[in-house]
């Protein structure tokens, strides 16, 4: 008994709890956003994005991996296939950037009564999704006009389009959907959820070594890995199937590298978006204190 | 004697955190064909029993767990859940939840398919007529009623062909006559299929009629296992533990309390017949009064008309299915009216439109002078309160203060403190005020529902099976908090199948039938027409049944004026063959 | 931002359900609806994949004629493909004039125009494919070629719980407004409204979650009652489960069709390469 409250561990059926928790949820959600209509301003859409607040709050109080990868299969079943939008192999880059972003964030939060830890995770999951999929539709058109140079303004004016469209989701959906649902959310919700669910809450104050986050076997893994996110598309070229992608549902593959790669990409990938967002990272050093 | 199909021993569970054991030293068997019941009050440890028998304890609930569990043979030490299920079928209290995929067949098919039975398709099929449900085999799960989603959970636990059936609470979400198609399933299964068949049950009506054998639980340990007759006629006891015995049994056990040892009391109707007789000392009923106010209360100011409505919703095979077929329906201040009728008579959508929450087809509702044909919901708010079936789809905040509050705030009035104190009052809610509602009992979730409803201080209110999923007591409890809802609101509309409450409660009776309007009367006139009440799909509680049959001057409701009119024959038959006919 | 409450009304429960499940289950009547799953999977697979490294426009071209034939038979709802030609004009609309801002000329409109064919291409290739493919054939088709089980349990599982999701969301909705207070004036552009409901919609996800996690539990637990964890360990469940997966002689035909077109179609692009443009 004593061992068992030491550590934050799942049984197998707790994880799938965890799992179709988050898809369902998060599949409605995205059932009514693909619905509520969006302002065309112009290139720039002003639309209620998702409702990021649903895999964020739950991947910081429950186990991150499995919350994140049920909501990106909660949006390929509810929000792609059932309203018949099924993009095939494109969602394929959703299903990697989206849970990549919100695995991150969750693996951010330590202690889920703090809100400024709390609302940061928020913003930066938001944020590396968002970047993320800015450069894989970046990758797409490159790949898909023969000589993208040929093409007088077309670079320019496709990183503008992505640009913009980053901002405007990041500072409207991530603020309005993301940021502040989930700072109401997750305070109320944690130690109450999860009795539900029949297992303990997570360990308030469980750290993650400030060592683990920066590790340069980490980054180099990291890297290697944020290319196989950045290019699904791309990776397709090389005869790329389905067949060979499993998911580790086994607990025994749960080391397989496919994850383990994604988890130090995520890692990176939150440094290298950090980096680029120090404006909102100077507003205080919050985030540093609380990665610690 | 019977093979032993289920054997516990000595077991002693702790749910992992916990500090006090579940089970305390449990030990019991059933053999091969047993019908049994389990009984117990809220929290002392039925549910938990029978997930012993599957080893969902301790193999799914990691918990303290000693002892022994042997299943048709097999311990269920180092077995899995999966592996023990192949004999045991488990239907859930919220079975909704177990069903799993999108259609009826593929969900009865889903099991055997799970374990690689070849035929799986021949059990699946197999299960669906055992259950009457062959028709409906492509249709989706959403379609089906609560009472065909129950008999398809059964049916898949069917499929695997399993030696025994659990069964958590058979008939708590179901109306009358499909409770009875459901032990009616049972039993069949018992007899002509031999399997052993354990409920976890509140209603006596049931056990009494369909069990053989009843396991008592209290805190955590089994007082005793006996036959069913035995086991109702410990009226006391079963009393004292919460528990309601049948009304004929407890009638009986009024008249001549404390019977000698080993004198049984009769379980049904039939044989209450024979044990009673007609007193013949008139005692004056109390219904009369009653039905003086009521002629007094027609005078009274109109809150709600309904003139000619029609309601139809739209199929998916893009087809209108008319619900309500041309509804006139007067309402007045001050009345207590009960909405009664099967499952689809139109109950609900009737009262959906009252509150505004659906939009009639054609035809008008007027709530006090206003017309509300599909004014938003926040517009008639402080006018009509629906209570939902289901108390926890009413909970948006997290404390029942909050709850009750919500309504005050959003429309920032002055005395909201105030008037959420007395709330909390009125329902006996002060000691819960900062719980979380969802994690109430049943009985406290429908108080804190009934005062959210109440602190709006409607005109109307409306309340969804106010008594649906409550055991027994609590049943009893919540006639007592509607009297409460008198003061505070001017008309309350319940729509219900529960003809105990109806007789306890109401001043105007209802009865709808295929979206119609059959009957509207007041408490005596309707119930001594036992036709219309079998048109309407309804069944007479057993004293209505009774008074009729031993011809008392008019149907008595609660036990206390049964038995004022009635006495106990003398040497009671039920020494006599007429009262074994249960067993 | 009256759209707003519009699609809020249009988020009836009867009406999702009978639009989304209806059709859902309805594929299986159509000429490619009764070929294998296997089949229309693996040509989606080749018309995902290939146009993007194609840049001979007669064979994007041709291929957009097959694509343009395949969804005129798999009778495809109008309204989904005005959405798409819609996304794809105005996606590529307002890049070109952007470019034209940033120095370009009408000459970057071919090289668009190219890339607009490529992804009509695509678009319509998944479209046709996963219009006609019910959900249980979609899943079998998927875990036939490797896709992990569980999501195949979850894309049917999905089906069934949308209807009782659907359904709890709209109560607790209805709990929301019944007891709330909507703004009494519109505000600008009904932004005050429109505040009112999203807000609402959001907070609704409170109740949503604790009521949803009440019921996982007894899922999953039900689940393993039902054997599913024996199932996913044991590949002669999947066997059994797919056995009736079957190639008949019109899969053949559609496959080797397919081909022969795209050979031909590939010579005759390599012939005349400016067919188009």
């Amino acid at each position: 008994m004593s061992t068992l409250k030491m550590r934050y561990t799942l049984t197998q059926s707790q994880k799938m709890m965890i799992f179709v928790l988050s898809m369902s949820l998060y599949g409605l959600s995205n059932m009514f956003t693909e619905l509520i209509p969006s302002i065309q301003l112009g290139p720039v859409e002003l639309s209620v994005e998702y409702f990021a607040f649903i895999p964020l709050t739950l991947c910081m109080l429950f186990h991150p991996l499995y919350a994140a990868v049920g909501a990106a299969v909660g949006e390929i079943i509810f929000g792609e296939l059932m309203l018949g939008q099924f993009g095939g192999l494109g969602e394929l880059e959703k299903f990697i950037t989206f849970s990549l972003a919100m695995y991150t964030a969750g693996r951010m939060v330590s202690d889920p009564k703090n809100r400024r830890q709390v609302g940061v995770a928020a913003m930066i999951g938001v944020a590396i999704h968002q970047f993320l999929s800015s450069v894989v539709d970046i990758v797409k058109v490159w790949v898909g006009v023969e000589e993208l140079e040929a093409v007088k303004g077309l670079a320019e004016s496709i990183v503008v389009i992505e640009g913009v469209g980053f901002l405007n989701d990041v500072l409207f959906s991530g603020i309005l959907f993301a940021l502040l649902p989930t700072l109401y959310l997750v305070p109320r919700l944690y130690g109450k959820i999860e009795p539900l669910l029949g297992m303990k809450p997570r360990e308030r104050n469980m750290k993650y070594a400030s060592g683990t986050w920066l590790s340069p076997k980490l980054v180099i893994g990291g890297i290697l890995l944020a290319a196989v996110a950045l290019g699904a598309e791309l990776v397709s070229e090389s005869g790329w199937s389905i067949g060979e992608f499993e998911l580790p549902w086994a607990e025994s593959n749960e080391e397989s590298m496919i994850w383990l790669s994604m988890l130090v990409a995520a890692v990176v990938a939150a440094v290298v978006i950090i980096s680029l967002l120090r404006r909102a990272k100077r507003k205080g050093q919050q985030a540093g204190q609380l990665d610690a | 004697m019977r093979e032993p199909v289920l054997e516990l021993k000595g077991v002693t569970f702790t749910y992992p955190g916990a500090d006090q054991p579940v089970l305390h030293n449990v030990s019991m068997r059933l053999v091969e064909g047993d019908f049994t019941a389990v009984i117990g009050s809220n929290g002392s440890g039925k549910s938990t029993l029978c997930k012993c028998f599957n080893g969902l304890i301790p193999h799914y609930y990691s918990g303290d767990f000693s002892g022994e569990a042997v299943i048709c043979g097999l311990s269920s030490e180092g077995r899995s859940v999966a592996e023990l299920s192949r004999h045991i079928g488990y239907v859930y209290q919220d079975f909704e939840n177990q069903l799993v995929r999108p259609t009826v067949m593929d969900d009865v098919c889903f099991t055997p398919l799970n374990y690689g039975f070849a035929d799986y398709k021949e059990r699946g099929e197999r299960a669906l007529a055992l259950t009457g449900l062959s028709e409906l085999r492509n249709e989706f799960i959403w379609q089906l009623s609560g009472g065909q989603k129950h008999l398809l959970a059964l049916a898949g636990a069917l499929a695997m062909e399993p030696e025994i059936l659990v069964i958590d609470e058979p008939v708590a979400q179901l109306d009358p006559q499909h409770a009875r198609h459901i032990y009616e399933i049972l039993r069949r299964l018992n007899v002509e299929y031999g399997k052993t068949i354990v409920v976890i049950e509140h209603h006596a009506e049931f056990i009494a009629d369909y069990c053989r054998n009843v396991i008592l639980m209290d805190n955590g340990s089994i007082r005793w296992q006996k036959p069913v007759r035995e086991a109702m006629s410990s009226v006391d006891e079963l009393l004292a533990l919460g528990i309601y015995p049948p009304d004929v049994t407890q009638a009986a056990w009024m008249l001549q309390p404390g019977l000698r040892l080993g004198r049984l009391y009769p379980l049904n109707v039939g044989e209450g017949k024979a044990c009673f007789i007609h007193r013949d000392k008139e005692v004056v009923p109390s219904v009369l009064f009653t039905n003086e106010v009521h002629l007094v209360e027609k005078e009274k100011e109109i809150v709600v008309q309904m003139k000619d409505v029609r309601l139809s919703y739209r199929t998916i095979h893009r087809t209108m299915n008319p619900v309500l077929n041309g509804i006139g329906l007067t309402l007045r201040r001050g009345e207590s009216v009960a909405l009664i009728g099967n499952n689809g008579a139109g109950k609900s959508s009737l009262m959906k439109l009252i509150a505004g929450m659906v939009r009639p087809t054609e035809g008008t509702v007027n709530v006090k002078g206003i017309k509300v044909n599909g004014l938003p919901p926040e517009r008639l708010s402080g006018i009509v309160a629906y209570i939902f079936q289901n108390p926890e789809e009413m909970f948006i905040e997290d404390s029942v203060r909050k709850e009750i509050a919500y309504y005050l705030k959003a429309r920032r009035l002055t005395d909201t403190e105030e008037r959420v104190e007395q709330m909390l009052h009125a329902f006996r809610l002060s000691e819960l005020a900062e719980q979380d509602a969802r994690l109430l009992s049943g009985g406290q979730q429908r108080r804190v529902s009934l005062a959210i409803g109440a602190a709006i201080r409607p005109a109307v209110m409306l309340l969804d099976e106010p008594t649906a999923n409550l055991d027994i007591s609590t049943k009893q409890e919540m006639v007592k908090v509607l009297e409460t809802l008198r003061g505070q609101v001017e008309t309350v509309v319940i729509a219900t199948h529960d003809m105990q409450l109806v007789a306890e409660w109401a001043s105007r009776i209802i009865v709808m039938h295929q979206g119609r309007i059959i009957a509207d009367g007041s408490k005596d006139e309707i119930f001594a027409d036992g036709q219309l009440l079998q048109r309407a799909g309804l069944a007479q509680t057993p004293l209505m049944e009774l008074s009729q049959m031993l011809g008392l001057p008019h149907i008595c409701s609660s036990l206390e004026e049964f038995t004022q009119n009635v006495a106990l024959q003398k040497e009671g038959p039920v020494h006599s063959g007429c009262c074994q006919t249960g067993a | 931002m009256d759209a707003v409450k519009r699609a809020l009304d249009r988020i009836s429960v009867e009406q999702i359900k009978l639009e989304l499940l209806g059709t859902a289950y309805n594929s299986s009547s159509t000429f490619l609806g009764k070929l294998d799953p296997r089949t229309l999977l693996v040509w989606y697979l080749f018309f995902a994949i290939v146009p993007w490294f194609v840049y001979n426009r007669t064979i994007l071209l041709g291929m957009f004629i097959l694509m343009v034939i395949t969804t005129v038979l798999s009778r495809v709802s109008p309204y989904i493909l005005f959405i798409l030609c819609f996304g794809l004009i105005s996606q590529i609309g307002w890049l070109f004039l952007l470019s034209l801002f940033f120095g370009g000329g009408i000459e970057s409109l071919l090289p668009m125009l190219t890339l607009t064919l490529k992804l009509s291409v695509i678009s319509l290739a998944s479209i046709t494919v996963f219009s006609s493919l019910d959900p249980e054939r979609l899943s079998d088709g998927l875990s036939s070629l490797g896709v992990p089980d569980m999501f195949a349990f979850s894309l049917s599982y999905g089906y069934r719980i949308l209807p009782t999701l659907l359904e709890e969301f709209h109560q607790i909705l209805l709990s929301f407004r019944l007891r709330g207070q909507r703004p009494l004036k519109h505000g600008w552009l009904y932004c005050r409204t429109a505040v009112y409901y999203l807000r609402i919609v959001v907070l609704v996800f409170y109740p949503l979650m604790l009521n949803t996690a009440k019921r996982s539990r007894t899922t999953i637990e039900a689940l393993e009652t039902r054997g599913f964890s024996y199932a996913l360990n044991n590949p002669k469940v999947k066997k059994l489960k797919l056995s009736y997966l079957l190639m008949k002689w019109s899969d053949w035909l559609f496959l080797s069709g397919s081909c022969l077109y795209i050979t031909l179609l590939f010579w005759l692009g390599y012939l005349h390469p400016n067919l188009l443009y």
